[in-house]
């Protein structure tokens, strides 16, 4: 009997303690239920590289020694919005046509093609890539990147890639 | 044994008064759960009337937990005007409007702040009811006294309902109502009272958490058809914390409506924030609560009711739900943001206007439709017209009849003496063809 008197302090004390603590263990619940949804309702949505052709030019302009810069433009969902985007590319013509991102893989910036010098320089970081789009200098690790291509009734066209983010190659 | 039997039923008594004064922390979860759903909401939403309807469906179908979190937000504050009504009442009971003076009036502030937050938040997603939920508070700003025009026009943000409407009830619902909640709860911190009963508080406020949160996943919040796709039968229902507003303007006719709606509802909020400098406190507060109580309870079970009754109301709304339905199980379709770029038309139509439109409309609404200034009056272009509701041709013939019927205000006038039905008809055909 005496034990029990002992012990009831002692209980009150672990219970007051409980109590206490319930209203950060609510605060806690709330939270984290919309925390758990937030964290799915945020969630970048990515979405699969563009299957789409598109048009660059016709085969009869791609023609000469030098890159040839064009645009291309290319429709994008994003979310609950399609924009059409309008991105450059350099064509090849000595190069089978082959057709070169304009986007500089160190940090993204968009390279220019300098007829002086026989390159193309990145006006952010001084990354320079040869005519063919490998990398001469700079910090850039990579040269340019090259995008899919295809001739379709007499024009070149292309695959769009936009950059994933994994520049500083 | 009786002293025992009346010692337990005075133990249970005191144990439900104490659950009862637990309405401070469901208020306090409800808010924190609004806060946080909002912030999430506004990652994806556009307060735009090109986009919000497309931003909300977005949310709705294609974002993860999106349908519950919105449903949490919409649900959640009806619940939470509830539940500040009741703290409201508990707080007046309990005689707080003398020795708690500062948990008195953020209380009541906080009835207005939360109700201020519903009305401008019911016109985000811009949906069919979003709509004539705007039209609802235009028509009652436009009804008050002497300040009745300037009000609409800053309600508005202009002359008319338009983008920057939205823009402003957006800015008034995320920027303006939640800090000045914000404040009146900070303005509370400070006191040793509001801590006490804590542990009962967050039991209260964590079940009610758990109940709503269980009724959203159930319930998705409702979104009507965009603005430009609704029909002409098309009946608009507000949220539970207004059906007494929207069944009580169903019996006052004209600007009777902003006096009951707006007016009397402000003086009451006045006076009950009021309270502690008053005299007569308890009669004044429980006159007010009660007229409130009763006018609520009532006014919203004759909302339930009529519809229930009424088998053209329940036959649209059962239609209704049905097209809800179909719409959500629709795969959602991204919104091209080509339009916003098009190059711009010249404005009104190629084909010339009746003779008649010529004789009696041109004056104010210009001869190609694209409205007129009058000294101070500017009457409203018609381009577009046929994009809004209720403006069909069959609308636009039985508006001219009747411009009352359609809430236009004179000088808009009716032409049933002057123009014969084809003659309406005509000029019904070209206005629904013009375009900006």
């Amino acid at each position: 009997m005496k034990q029990m008197h002992t012990d009831e302090p002692k209980l009150n004390r672990s219970r007051r303690s409980f109590l206490g603590l319930l209203p950060l263990g609510v605060l806690a619940g709330v939270v984290a239920s919309i925390g758990g949804a937030a964290f799915r309702f945020l969630r970048p949505r990515l979405s699969a590289p563009s299957e789409q052709w598109l048009d660059v030019a016709s085969l009869s302009e791609l023609k000469g020694p030098q890159p040839v810069a064009k645009k291309i433009v290319a429709e994008q969902i994003s979310g609950w919005a399609v924009t059409t985007e309008e991105h450059s590319v350099f064509v090849l013509p000595e190069k089978n046509n082959q057709v070169l991102s304009t986007i500089c893989p160190h940090a993204g910036c968009e390279v220019s093609w300098e007829q002086t010098t026989n390159r193309f320089a990145c006006p952010c970081h001084e990354s320079y890539f040869a005519a063919d789009g490998s990398r001469i200098s700079g910090p850039a690790r990579r040269g340019l990147d090259e995008l899919p291509t295809r001739v379709q009734d007499g024009k070149l066209q292309v695959q769009y890639r936009a950059p994933d983010g994994e520049t500083h190659a | 044994m009786n002293a025992r039997v009346e010692n337990v039923s005075e133990r249970t008594d005191a144990g439900v008064r104490v659950w009862l004064q637990t309405t401070g922390g469901v208020v306090g979860v409800l808010l924190l759960v609004q806060f946080l759903t909002g912030v999430l909401l506004a990652f994806y939403y556009v307060p735009s009337v090109d986009h919000a309807h497309t931003t909300v469906s977005y949310i709705e179908k294609v974002v993860s937990s999106g349908s519950w979190l919105r449903s949490l937000h919409h649900y959640g504050s009806q619940w939470l005007a509830l539940f500040v009504f009741l703290h409201v009442v508990r707080l007046f009971l309990s005689k707080a409007y003398v020795d708690r003076t500062i948990a008195w009036v953020a209380a009541v502030a906080m009835l207005g702040l939360v109700m201020a937050a519903a009305g401008t938040g019911y016109s985000l997603p811009w949906d069919a009811r979003a709509f004539f939920s705007t039209r609802v508070a235009e028509g009652l700003m436009s009804g008050l006294p002497l300040v009745g025009r300037n009000a609409r026009f800053w309600v508005l943000g202009g002359n008319e309902i338009s983008t920057l409407t939205l823009s402003r009830f957006f800015a008034v619902h995320v920027l303006l109502v939640p800090f000045a909640i914000l404040g009146a709860i900070v303005w509370q911190f400070g006191r040793r009272s509001c801590w006490s009963n804590l542990t009962r508080n967050a039991i209260a406020g964590g079940a009610v958490f758990v109940a709503l949160a269980i009724w959203c996943a159930k319930f998705p919040a409702p979104l009507g058809p965009r603005v430009d796709e609704m029909t002409a039968d098309y009946l608009p229902r507000p949220g539970a914390q207004f059906l007494w507003l929207y069944q009580f303007l169903k019996y006052m006719p004209g600007g009777l409506g902003s006096i009951v709606g707006v007016v009397l509802p402000g003086i009451g909020l006045a006076i009950l924030l009021l309270l502690p400098r008053l005299k007569a406190q308890r009669l004044l507060g429980s006159t007010i609560l009660g007229v409130l109580t009763a006018m609520v309870l009532t006014m919203t079970i004759a909302a339930y009711v009529s519809d229930r009754h009424d088998p053209h109301a329940r036959e649209q709304l059962a239609r209704q739900a049905t097209d809800e339905g179909k719409w959500r199980s629709e795969p959602f379709n991204p919104q091209s943001l080509q339009s916003s770029q098009r190059e711009p038309q010249s404005t009104g139509s190629t084909s010339a206007a009746p003779v008649m439109y010529m004789k009696f409309c041109v004056n104010c609404h210009g001869p190609h439709g694209e409205g007129a200034q009058q000294g101070t009056l500017r009457f409203p272009p018609l381009l577009d017209v046929s994009a809004k509701p209720r403006r069909t041709v069959e609308d636009i013939v039985n508006l001219l009849k009747d411009p009352a019927a359609y809430g236009l205000q004179p000088p808009m006038r009716s032409f049933h003496d002057k123009l014969t039905d084809q003659q309406m008809r005509e000029i019904a055909a070209w206005v629904v063809q013009l375009k900006r």
